[in-house]
């Protein structure tokens, strides 16, 4: 009861300080110009073909369409996360709000709980409707038909949580300032790590390989996107990997529960 | 010890007849990293007093209160509200809380702030729609309740910061510094919502360092110096214990000094010309000076007058003073310092 409290007066006060005004002004701009720049490629058909079939062409647009539409999505919701997050229970500590609430009959963790459930409602709710709205725009444009968008984007949505509940956790125990330093750093690492254990895979190098690896294990931000984009992906496209090609390095070519 | 007394459940006798505090603190100590804030605090606040707690800036006053609330856990010792643990749940159900630097979430109205904090005081929607505008028009926001707390002054801050203190209808209500933003109007209605708190049975919890406002208004002080309290009692007691007699008169020497030294200490005297050859220089002029004498007893001043008349002395002024808290609390903390 407490905490769905909280998490209402959370989604208030994102409402109130027009977070959710900013967000969706700026999501509706990214995904307009998303769709129109695909719109003119696709419909530019010149070169864009080349020796590929009909059929070819088309897994191979809508992969790359929906792939770097949905990685600019993580990467944002991402940084959402982060932001709204990363001094959610430490501001309130420094500006001394949170005195005359935890004075109330309510536990600590309602509080840090009910904050936690609104921030993942809202990145989820962010999350299915941009990543809904970018393979649509995908479908309408190329005829392009996702493999499977619920996965993808459900596991999107859990990528951007592990972030927020890192950065809240950390938000319980560091200043604002330093909490912010850790989990941006923690998220580029991610990232980094990722590239990493790609070029490894593509030179078969074991070392890479692990590093990518352990620090997965310490933050599978990027790890979880990487199983994310799987379920995107064309299985032409798929199938050209056998040939040799080592694929886009920002995507997982496996199925996330197979490992490498 | 009979069996069936002891089948009995374990409350002792005297608890069962003494009336519960509303607050109880024994051999309270808090340290952070090392530095002691409260060496062995004990406070008993019984239910429906008006209770002030005084101390300079950081006595350690914001620690007990922070403590009593459950907000910061002491090092050792014990908080008590209403016989519960401080900081449980219910015990906090009973207390309204106006933190020190009265922060509130400023996006909110002042309305919305009251009704943030009814939900887990656990008032029903009905009973606060019902309160919100009743206690806004108690601390005299009526007609602001539904503006923005970003855009009150400091002084309508401090008075939401009481509605939300008082709105769930508490037995006891802390207030950390509740009138250290408010001007001489404000303190004024703030000593009147105090009083009628008092008038409704509530215990009141006042800590500040504003003198004038505790001694008008508290039933008992409790005076806390460095972490210790230094004195408590009953306000009368405290006030009534040592008092001034300022007598003036034409002239001062030695001889009236040590005539008014048999029943009092000289505390001051002020204004004289004693000096050797002054009362030659100027035979039968009233120089005018003012012996304050510290008496224990004010019933002591027609003597004073006698002995002042008797030697020849011309007495212009007797006057009773009653030491003000401030100067009962300069004492108390200087005293400590020595």
């Amino acid at each position: 009861m407490n905490t769905l409290t909280i998490a209402r007066f959370t989604i208030q006060e994102a409402i109130s300080r027009r977070l959710i005004l900013a967000g969706a002004v700026l999501s509706l701009a990214f995904l307009g110009l998303f769709t129109l720049g695909f719109y003119l490629i696709y419909h530019n058909d010149s070169e864009l073909s080349g020796p590929l079939s009909d059929a070819q062409s088309q897994a191979m647009f809508g992969t790359v369409m929906s792939v770097l539409g949905l990685y600019a999505v993580n990467f944002l919701a991402g940084f959402l996360a982060l932001f709204i997050s990363v001094g959610a229970i430490s501001g309130e500590i420094d500006s001394g709000a949170l005195h005359a609430v935890l004075a109330r009959p309510l536990r600590r963790a309602e509080f840090v709980v009910g904050r936690w459930l609104a921030y993942a409602g809202l990145i989820g709710v962010y999350v299915g409707l941009m990543a809904g709205s970018l393979l649509l725009a995908a479908r309408l444009i190329s005829g392009y038909t996702t493999p499977d968008p619920l996965r993808a984007t459900l596991l999107m949505m859990l990528a951007s949580i592990v972030l927020l509940t890192v950065s809240l956790f950390g938000s319980t125990v560091l200043s604002t300032l330093a909490n912010g330093v850790v989990v941006f750093s923690l998220f580029g690492l991610a990232w980094l790590a990722g590239i990493i254990e790609f070029i490894g895979g593509a030179l078969s190098n074991e070392a890479m390989l692990n590093i990518g690896t352990a620090v997965s294990l310490l933050i599978p931000s990027d790890a979880i996107w990487r199983g994310a984009s799987y379920y995107v992906l064309s299985p032409l496209y798929l199938a050209g990997l056998s040939t040799g090609y080592d694929g886009i390095g920002i995507v997982g070519h496996r199925p996330p529960a197979t490992g490498r | 010890m009979s069996l069936t007394a002891s089948a009995e459940p374990p409350v002792s006798a005297v608890e069962r007849t003494a009336i519960v505090p509303a607050i109880e603190t024994v051999g309270l100590r808090k340290a952070y990293r090392g530095t002691v804030v409260l060496h062995d605090l004990s406070l008993s606040v019984a239910p429906g007093e008006v209770f002030g707690f005084l101390g300079q800036n950081g006595a350690g006053k914001t620690t007990t209160v922070k403590i009593l609330m459950g907000l910061v856990r002491p090092t050792t010792g014990e908080a008590r509200i209403f016989g519960l643990p401080a900081g449980d749940r219910e015990a906090r159900r009973r207390v309204g809380y106006l933190p020190e630097n009265f922060r509130f979430h400023d996006w909110l109205t002042g309305a919305g702030l009251l009704d943030f904090h009814g939900r887990p005081a656990g008032l029903s929607a009905g009973e606060r729609r019902a309160r919100i505008p009743e206690v806004i028009q108690r601390v005299g926001l009526a007609g602001r309740g539904d503006e923005r707390i970003r855009t009150y002054s400091k002084g309508m801050t401090q008075r939401i910061g009481l509605a939300q203190a008082i709105f769930h209808r508490p037995k006891l209500v802390l207030l950390d510094e509740p009138t250290s933003a408010l001007d001489p109007v404000g303190r004024r209605e703030v000593r009147d919502l105090i009083r009628s708190l008092r008038d409704d049975g509530i215990t009141v919890f006042l800590n500040s360092h504003l003198l004038s406002e505790v001694e008008m208004v508290c039933d008992r002080v409790a005076i806390i110096d460095r972490g210790r309290v230094v004195h408590s009692g009953r306000m009368e007691e405290l006030l009534s214990g040592v008092s001034e007699l300022r007598v003036k008169v034409d002239r001062v020497d030695d001889e009236l000094l040590s005539a008014l030294k048999r029943f009092a200490d000289v505390v001051a005297v002020d204004g004289s010309e004693t000096e050797p050859g002054n009362e030659q220089r100027a035979p039968g002029v009233r120089h005018g000076a003012t012996v304050t004498l510290a008496v224990t007893d004010l019933e002591l001043a027609p003597l004073v007058a006698e002995t002042v008349i008797r030697r020849g002395y011309q007495l212009f002024g007797l006057v009773p003073v009653h030491r003000s808290l401030e100067e009962i609390f300069m004492d108390l903390i200087e005293g400590g310092q020595r």
